[in-house]
């Protein structure tokens, strides 16, 4: 027996009934304080199973029949710790962030803290369980949270908009998993992922209608475009939902096939394919964004594209890079999130246009910001960089040039558009309207909730070894790869093809730290004429010609202009839209005079057609 | 492979099914009367024909199969006639009169298809077979209005009171289905020497409903298509004829029948407050009305089949049913039709109960009896979708 699996759930569960009980009686802070407890609660009970986890055991437990000859039945292995510690640990943070933010929020609150807990513990029971058909009823119970979550003020437009988007376009691709598991259990007789039947059944079908519902649910090319428009959400949902609870659905079932079936080369050459693209089209948009949490969606995109390309090249290193980049997302990107969030709860927008010198006002979030973002950028010190470098140079191991290009390009971009953000908001001039208003830096719960998270961008960063050691690996280990790597502190191998990777880092390191020294000695004086206190990327512009967000975004709009609208899916839904509704409303203009006017004849007229038809069966 | 999924039922489970519907429809029955008493849906002859449509529907179920259930429930569809004709409206009565006449040749064609059927289970001899088929194809259509033989329900589910519709498509519509389905098993050769016409019925009702709820700017109009829509599904799961397929027909239809009583609860309350038909035109009502909003989009998603609701308890089965009858290409067909569904109950979540209201509007005080049977039966809805177990246990 290995009750203990049930434990986060349970806790959840209690949680979930607790706010529902005592929603009309509690303030809007003591609920915050309540799910934090409840979703550190689940996250201590999660922790518990990694010691066995570790020692490389699988937890298994059946419970009670669900539907006929259904079970709930659990499974847990690494990639399933990996997932719930994602989502319970992560999510605490998140609701201990709630906290404060949601305080002044004058309803819904008890809905907001019960789908709260309601979204983590689906991922939970997603990652957890044996039996597909449960795995499916997660998938779509977190996929309505994140409806109701997303449309938690709906009675504004854009957001009710956004929720929209979000159900038809994740919801309809879900259909593709359903017909998997469906496939699957008509072939083998059985739901159960871990029965060895399955393997044989795991057809290439099968794998496109599960990888068509991930790619929705991971916000792949071309089904990304619901993300920027759920940005309308309150921050905490934005960030339950970039960092670990939503999109990491679809990258759990993507590494979780590897359970199902060995990958022949077609499927990974499919998802490396995707993942570039995915990569390329997310930095591109990310580029030409003004609005804060629309940038941050865009980056979403483009790095769940490196996550995906990781677990794609189906290698020991690029499993392992996969998931300790997911990891690192997580960490990074529920981070920048929340500190977009204190930004607008203190200043009342995002618009970065109406932004600057905040980091005046707002210090601590602004280092916690400039911590996470080095970390997207992939600084060294931070878990972004361990997560660039461990993709790399399994893409180099892989002998997958392109991505090793595509990667390396993006990451140029991200550096862009992350600099482009951090100093539009953070630095440069406070405009006049910002000096005049009461800016202050967030509560310390909210700030409590970011730093967490940052800091363990840097812990992770530092030591990604213990990450590694503890997660990693057993979970690559559960997918059937099993790396040798060694990791070290900062990150760097001492094995695979890492460690030449490591030496020409440092020779390009050594390099530039030359350049500058020779550069510093020989040139005559500095410049003279005031300059802009905005770095520009190149030589610095005179003060009345300061870079802002406006400049990157039309310099990015004017140049790619071309790709934007190559790579822009909505212009195919919209036009597909438009048609279904114009194909119904002329059928319906063309049968409603008969149906109305005439409905017995017409009823004799088809009888007569039917029975012909029968006749000729 | 396993070995049941390949069975065709040659008996379901007929008794204990009887007597889940007749429990789902005294607990429907009972909503009804407890929502009639909040928003009153007609005076005391509504109350009389509500009750006598109850009890021989009930009843119906409760002799079990034979002459004398086809009497009772067709009693019961003569006597929703009388229901729909008794709202007074001249709409009402001319959709009554439409219904009116569809019944009886539906009736007299199910009357005499079966006739000629006969009941040793095979098809009768030629030229029989085909007269038979004819009639009774027609005739369930007719019916249950299916894709084309639909033409009644629109107007009637527009300008009747919303309890009456939901006692015509959710009582009425559905112990006719019950009919049919066991129909799968004591004739056969009627699903499957015609397997191609209900398989095209079948499609044009899923598509044909959905494209029509698209074209629908009044609400209750819209969910009278979708009824078209999902019955579509239910034929098919009965057209396949597996233990998955007619257990999931079953059980979508149940899931129909409650989900369509949210739908048009949740309208009728909005109406009745109001004092007009609701329409796209109306926008962000979720503001003034937020237990029927809530309760909308539970019956929408219900409808659909979006876990963890009751809906998903039967659609999955379809699905199943689907994928053994026609392959991938059936199922992936069918879940098309289901995105189509998705796309129009979406369109009215989003126009007309969220958003931003047309005018700054206080919140309406819903009446506190009907707020309660809505969100009772959504709760019971996700409590059995989320624990189906001890409901589907009963059908073996």
């Amino acid at each position: 027996m290995n009750l203990i699996v049930v434990l986060p759930l349970g806790l959840l569960g209690v949680g979930i009934l607790f706010q529902l009980i005592l929603g009309k009686v509690l303030s809007v802070k003591w609920k915050g304080w309540f799910a934090f407890l409840f979703g550190i609660l689940a996250l201590a009970s999660t922790l518990t199973m990694l010691p066995a986890i570790i020692h490389g055991q699988k937890l298994d437990q059946t419970l009670f029949i669900w539907d006929q000859n259904v079970a709930v039945q659990y499974h847990v292995d690494g990639l399933s710790l990996i997932f719930a510690l994602m989502a319970t640990g992560i999510g605490s943070a998140i609701l201990l962030y709630c906290i404060n933010y949601m305080a002044h929020e004058p309803e819904g609150t008890t809905r907001f803290y019960v789908l709260l807990l309601t979204f983590i513990a689906g991922l939970v029971n997603l990652v957890f369980s044996a039996n597909l058909i449960l795995v499916y009823l997660s998938w779509e119970i977190i996929g309505l949270c994140s409806y109701f979550l997303v449309g938690f003020w709906y009675k504004e437009e854009k957001a009710a908009a956004g929720a929209k988007k979000v159900l038809v376009m994740t919801h309809i691709p879900g259909y593709g998993l359903l017909a998997g598991i469906l496939l699957i259990y008509h072939s083998t007789g059985t739901f159960v992922w871990t029965d060895p039947s399955v393997s044989a059944a795991f057809t290439t079908g099968i794998f496109v209608l599960m990888l068509v519902a991930a790619m929705a649910k991971s916000v792949m090319f071309p089904l990304h475009t619901w993300i920027p428009e759920a940005m309308n959400a309150p921050t905490p949902v934005s960030a339950l939902l970039h960092s670990a609870c939503y999109v990491k659905a679809g990258v759990y079932l993507i590494a979780r096939m590897y359970s199902f079936a060995h990958w022949p080369h077609a499927w990974n050459t499919l998802v490396i394919t995707l993942g570039c693209l995915t990569i390329l089209v997310g930095a591109l948009f990310a580029l030409a964004q003004t609005d804060m949490k629309r940038l941050l969606a865009y980056s979403t995109i483009s790095q769940l594209g490196y996550i995906i390309t990781g677990l794609g090249l189906g290698t020991n290193l690029g499993i392992a890079a996969g998931l300790f980049y997911c990891l690192s997302h997580g960490l990074f990107k529920g981070t920048l999130f929340l500190c977009a969030g204190a930004v607008q709860h203190s200043t009342g927008t995002r618009d970065m246009r109406k932004l600057g010198g905040l980091a005046s006002r707002m210090p601590w979030t602004a280092r916690i910001w400039l911590i996470a973002a080095a970390a997207i950028v992939g600084v060294p010190l931070t878990n972004g960089f361990v997560a660039k470098w461990l993709l790399l140079d399994a893409a180099l191991n892989a002998n997958q040039m392109i991505v090793v290009i595509v990667a390396w390009l993006v990451s140029v971009i991200t550096a862009v558009y992350m600099l482009k953000a951090t100093v539009s908001v953070f630095y440069g001039d406070m405009p006049e309207w910002l000096q005049k208003a009461k800016v202050h830096d967030a509560e310390p719960s909210m700030l409590a909730g970011m730093g967490i998270l940052g800091s363990l961008c840097l812990v992770f960063g530092l030591a990604p070894q213990l990450l590694f050691k503890a997660l990693v690996a057993p979970a690559a280990d559960a997918l059937g790869f099993h790396s040798e790597l060694t990791l070290t502190w900062l990150g760097l191998q001492t094995s695979s093809a890492g460690i030449q990777v490591t030496l020409g880092a440092a020779i390009v390191l050594v390099a530039a730290l030359l350049g500058w020294l020779v550069f510093s000695l020989v040139r005559s004086k500095k410049t003279t004429e005031p300059v802009s206190g905005v770095f520009t990327g190149g030589d610095p512009l005179p003060a009345q010609s300061t870079m802002n967000a406006t400049d990157f975004t039309v310099l990015a709009e004017n140049n790619l202009a071309i790709a934007y609208k190559i790579t822009d899916p909505d212009r195919v839904y919209v036009p597909l839209w438009n048609g279904i509704k114009g194909l119904a409303a002329g059928i319906d203009k063309a049968i409603r005079p008969v149906s109305d006017n005439y409905p017995l004849w017409a009823t004799i007229a088809l009888a007569v057609v039917v029975f012909i038809a029968v006749w000729l069966l | 492979m396993n070995s049941i999924l390949m069975q065709t039922v040659t008996s379901l489970n007929g008794a204990a099914w009887d007597w889940i519907f007749c429990g789902a429809f005294l607990l429907l029955l009972i909503f009804i009367g407890l929502y009639a008493r909040a928003i009153p849906q007609g005076k005391g002859l509504w109350w009389g024909l509500s009750a006598l449509l109850g009890v021989l529907v009930i009843a119906g179920m409760a002799v079990g199969e034979g002459i004398l259930r086809i009497v009772l429930l067709d009693t019961a569809a003569f006597v929703a006639v009388a229901l729909v004709w008794n709202g007074n409206s001249a709409k009402a009565k001319a959709a009554a009169k439409t219904y009116l006449i569809l019944m009886i040749v539906a009736i007299g064609f199910l009357a005499a298809g079966q006739y000629l059927a006969g009941e040793n289970g095979t098809a009768p001899a030629f030229p029989l077979d085909k007269i038979a088929a004819g009639l009774l194809i027609i005739g369930f259509s007719l019916k249950l209005a299916l894709i084309p033989f639909y033409f009644w329900l629109p107007n009637l589910a527009e300008h009747s009171k919303p309890m009456t519709t939901v006692l015509v498509v959710s009582v009425v519509d559905i112990a006719a289905f019950s009919e049919l389905a066991f129909m799968r098993s004591s004739a056969p050769w009627l699903f499957t020497d015609y397997a191609v016409l209900w398989l095209i019925v079948a499609l044009l009702s899923m598509f044909g409903g959905a494209l029509g709820a698209l074209a629908q700017k009044n609400i209750k109009r819209m969910l009278a298509f979708s009824t078209i829509d999902d019955m579509g599904y239910l034929v098919l799961g009965t057209l396949a004829g597996s233990v998955y397929g007619l257990n999931g027909a079953m059980l979508a239809a149940l899931s129909h029948a409650f989900c369509k009583f949210l739908l048009f609860g949740a309208v009728g309350v909005v109406e009745n407050k109001l004092g007009h038909d609701l329409t796209l035109d109306d926008h962000g009502i979720a503001a003034q009305f937020h237990v029927s909003a809530v309760v909308f989009i539970a019956g929408a998603l219900g409808m659909i089949g979006v876990p963890p609701l009751f809906g998903f308890i039967g659609r999955w089965r379809l699905y199943l049913s689907g994928l053994e009858y026609g392959g991938v290409a059936l199922v992936l067909t069918m879940a098309a039709a289901t995105a189509l569904a998705l796309l129009y109950y979406v369109r009215v979540i989003h126009r007309v109960w969220l958003g931003k209201p047309s005018q700054e509007v206080a919140k309406v005080n819903e009446p506190a009896l009907a707020s309660f049977v809505l969100i009772a039966l959504t709760v019971i809805l996700l409590v059995v979708g989320l624990f189906p177990g001890w409901l589907t246990s009963l059908i073996g």
